[in-house]
């Protein structure tokens, strides 16, 4: 039954990113306008999966790596959601569709299969130690993405090519907001759940830190945000400069997450 | 139809003509009643603008209206009769239609895609409903051509983007400002072009205007003209740190503002973005102040190369835009011509209905034995009868009514149904 709704979820992501592609294409809102609703649908059953599991077997599985993929597309989908509302930018959804699409696919080749979790991984914190971090890197990941249109904006007007795809993108200005308030908000969110992953550590095993991979490259990326957030409300970092950077530290947390996949056993590597 | 369109534009004829046609128009005479006047006419709608005189007429025989007409324009417009054949155009019933939906939709303007065509047409529109010179053919011409400005407007990319240089420096700002609400703008030099952008600008909400001058009284006079404020030459550099957007039209031979200053400016302002358009000959801004971060320096020559890219833009959208006046142009004449089996139709239907009364009155008397819930249905029963019967004719006749083949069916049916006035 849950499975039912995540699939019918992967399908509406494919449908609206296929919308909005088209609206790229042929340059209509309408068809934007439409890709959006269907944005919402995928979301609400989306939603659906996650509330049916949680009626079925009493728990959310946030554990592996599929699952993990599920749920970070659909925390990304909900903060586009309202930022959508918020800030009337439709462009950026025909950049956050695709890539919830994707994740979607990763996701599908092993949710809702039946992995035994180790003991040691369930409880209430490991939860939201899961649930914060993964929302504070959506929002990262939005703010990369926002970064990533304004490096290209930036460009277009710099070197005198207003074209067509120059009138797509949102203004320089909207782009550095939503930048602004994903960093606003994702930095405090990914504070919140490694500090919660750390008590729970300690609880299990019996320190805070254990020198693991995950956890190092996690704080280096961790420092790269403060420093990053530091110079934008303190020195008064705008723009461009604040784009680029947004852009290398979420490549650089990206880096991280498959490095660690690739070489190293962490104590992480259940995910 | 017997629609006849004459008229003459900026393409045909030179200003003082144009001028002397219309200015004698406006002045002692009124063009819809005096073209009303002439022989053979049934209804008019008159247009005149800067860049076009034209006269719609709806006629009863073409040739002599058409006559008329230019004899009108003849007298009124002090022109001799070269002139005349020279400059003035005639069209009839399918391409005066598509003239007028080009005019209307702006194809036909100097500036093609400007907006203040539709509102001109609508005035005239309106002159003539008010003077009663339309008739169910020109109201039906006017709906559509308003509708055809419409779909162009909203299905090609006819009127988007700017095509003059003020409006090309709007757009910039918006692409990186987002609104140009709050936004302060300096003006540095007077010029006409800088004076249009600045107006713009005010329009698009722009809050505060400082105007730096040679001729301090140059720069208060205009300061007053926009509500700002005037700033010495010499504090340029100190206001670099409190504006979003500067216009720089001086005739000074070097530098008015060097990259230094600019450079120094932004770290003062804190990173904020900076717009810095130059439309002076020689150059006011250092080039090199475009390349520091968060600063886009624009001068004369990369505004108008926007504003050629954007006139080619509309030129493409143009083509999309006369697919659209030719389907219009052939919905139009599909409904023009149903008009001549109408009547037929109209009285065909009367007839039926005629018997149908007169049947269901004869038959009241036993009827009133039956329920009245009977009875509304008997009536109904013999009205669908009606209906089914007459259907398949009358959808005939209208697909006969398009290859103006229609004229023996008409007659047979008035014949064959007694229908002969």
């Amino acid at each position: 039954m849950d499975i039912l709704f995540f699939k019918l979820a992967l399908a509406a992501y494919l449908i609206s990113t296929l919308g909005y592609i088209a609206s790229l294409l042929v340059r209509r809102v309408l068809i934007a306008k439409i890709s959006t609703w269907i944005l919402v649908t995928a979301f609400t059953l989306h939603t659906a999966f996650y509330l049916a599991q949680l009626i079925l077997t009493q728990a959310l599985y946030v554990k592996n790596v599929p699952e993990t993929l599920s749920f970070f597309a659909w925390i990304l989908c909900g903060i586009y959601l309202l930022l959508q509302l918020k800030t009337k930018t439709r462009v950026l959804g025909a950049f956050i569709s695709p890539v919830a699409f994707l994740l979607m696919v990763g996701a599908s080749a092993g949710v809702a299969g039946s992995v035994s979790i180790p003991d040691t991984l369930k409880g209430g914190l490991v939860t939201l130690h899961v649930t914060l971090s993964v929302a504070g890197e959506a929002l990262f990941a939005l703010a990369s993405c926002a970064g990533a249109m304004y490096l290209i904006q930036n460009r277009l007007i710099k070197r005198k090519s207003i074209g067509s795809f120059s009138r797509l993108l949102p203004s320089l200005k909207e782009l550095d907001n939503i930048n602004h308030i994903c960093l606003l908000w994702g930095f405090p969110l990914l504070t919140l759940g490694v500090l919660i992953g750390s008590v729970w550590a300690r609880t299990v095993w019996g320190s805070h830190w254990q020198w693991d991979p995950k956890q190092i490259w996690t704080l280096a990326a961790w420092l790269l945000y403060a420093l990053l957030l530091h110079q934008r409300l303190a020195i008064g970092w705008k723009g461009h400069r604040v784009a680029l950077f947004s852009v290398l530290a979420f490549l650089i947390l990206l880096a991280g997450f498959f490095l660690e996949k690739a070489f190293f056993n962490t104590l992480h590597n259940f995910m | 139809m017997n629609l006849i369109l004459i008229g003459m534009n900026h393409k045909t004829a030179p200003l003082d003509l144009r001028e002397r046609l219309s200015i004698s128009c406006e002045g002692n005479i009124h063009p819809l009643t005096e073209i009303m006047k002439i022989p053979k006419m049934d209804g008019v709608i008159y247009l005149s603008t800067c860049n076009r005189v034209e006269v719609l007429a709806q006629t009863t025989e073409a040739r002599e209206a058409q006559q008329g007409l230019q004899d009108f324009i003849l007298q009124h417009g002090n022109l001799s009769r070269q002139e005349l054949v020279r400059c003035l155009y005639a069209y009839e019933d399918q391409e005066a239609v598509r003239h007028l939906f080009r005019v209307t939709s702006s194809l036909d303007s100097l500036v093609m895609g400007e907006p203040q065509i539709l509102g001109q047409v609508k005035d005239a529109y309106r002159q003539a409903v008010e003077n009663g010179t339309t008739g169910i053919i020109l109201n039906k011409i006017m709906h559509y051509a308003f509708r055809v400005a419409k779909r162009i407007r909203t299905e090609t990319g006819l009127a988007a983007n700017a095509v003059s240089v003020s409006f090309a420096a709007v757009e910039l700002a918006k692409k990186i400002f987002g609104g140009l609400q709050g936004k302060a703008v300096l003006l540095i030099g007077a010029g006409e072009m800088s004076e249009l952008a600045a107006r713009h600008l005010i329009n698009y909400g722009a809050a505060q205007i400082l105007i730096a001058n040679r001729t301090p009284a140059r720069a208060q006079q205009m300061a007053e003209e926009f509500h700002g404020r005037a700033v010495p030459l010499d504090q340029i550099e100190e206001t670099l740190r409190d504006v979003d957007i500067v216009i720089s039209s001086t005739g000074a031979p070097g530098y008015v503002i060097t990259a230094g200053m600019v450079a120094a400016a932004l770290r003062r302002r804190k990173n904020r973005l900076l717009f810095l358009i130059d439309i002076a000959v020689p150059r006011d801004i250092d080039p090199a102040a475009g390349e520091i971060e968060n600063v886009f320096l624009y001068n004369i020559d990369n505004l108008q190369d926007i504003v050629d890219e954007n006139v080619r833009g509309r030129m493409q959208e143009a083509q999309k835009a006369e697919v659209i006046i030719n389907e219009e142009v052939s919905r139009f004449t599909r409904w023009h011509n149903t008009l001549a089996v109408v009547p037929t139709i109209v009285s065909l239907k009367e007839k039926a209905e005629g018997i149908l009364r007169g049947e269901l009155d004869r038959s009241s008397g036993w009827m009133q034995n039956l329920t009245q819930e009977d009875r509304n249905n008997i009536e109904i029963l013999a009205g669908s009868i009606v209906n089914k019967i007459l259907h398949d004719p009358i959808i005939s006749l209208k697909e006969e009514s398009q290859d103006y083949a229609a004229i023996p069916y008409v007659a047979a049916l008035r014949r064959l149904f007694k229908m002969e006035e």
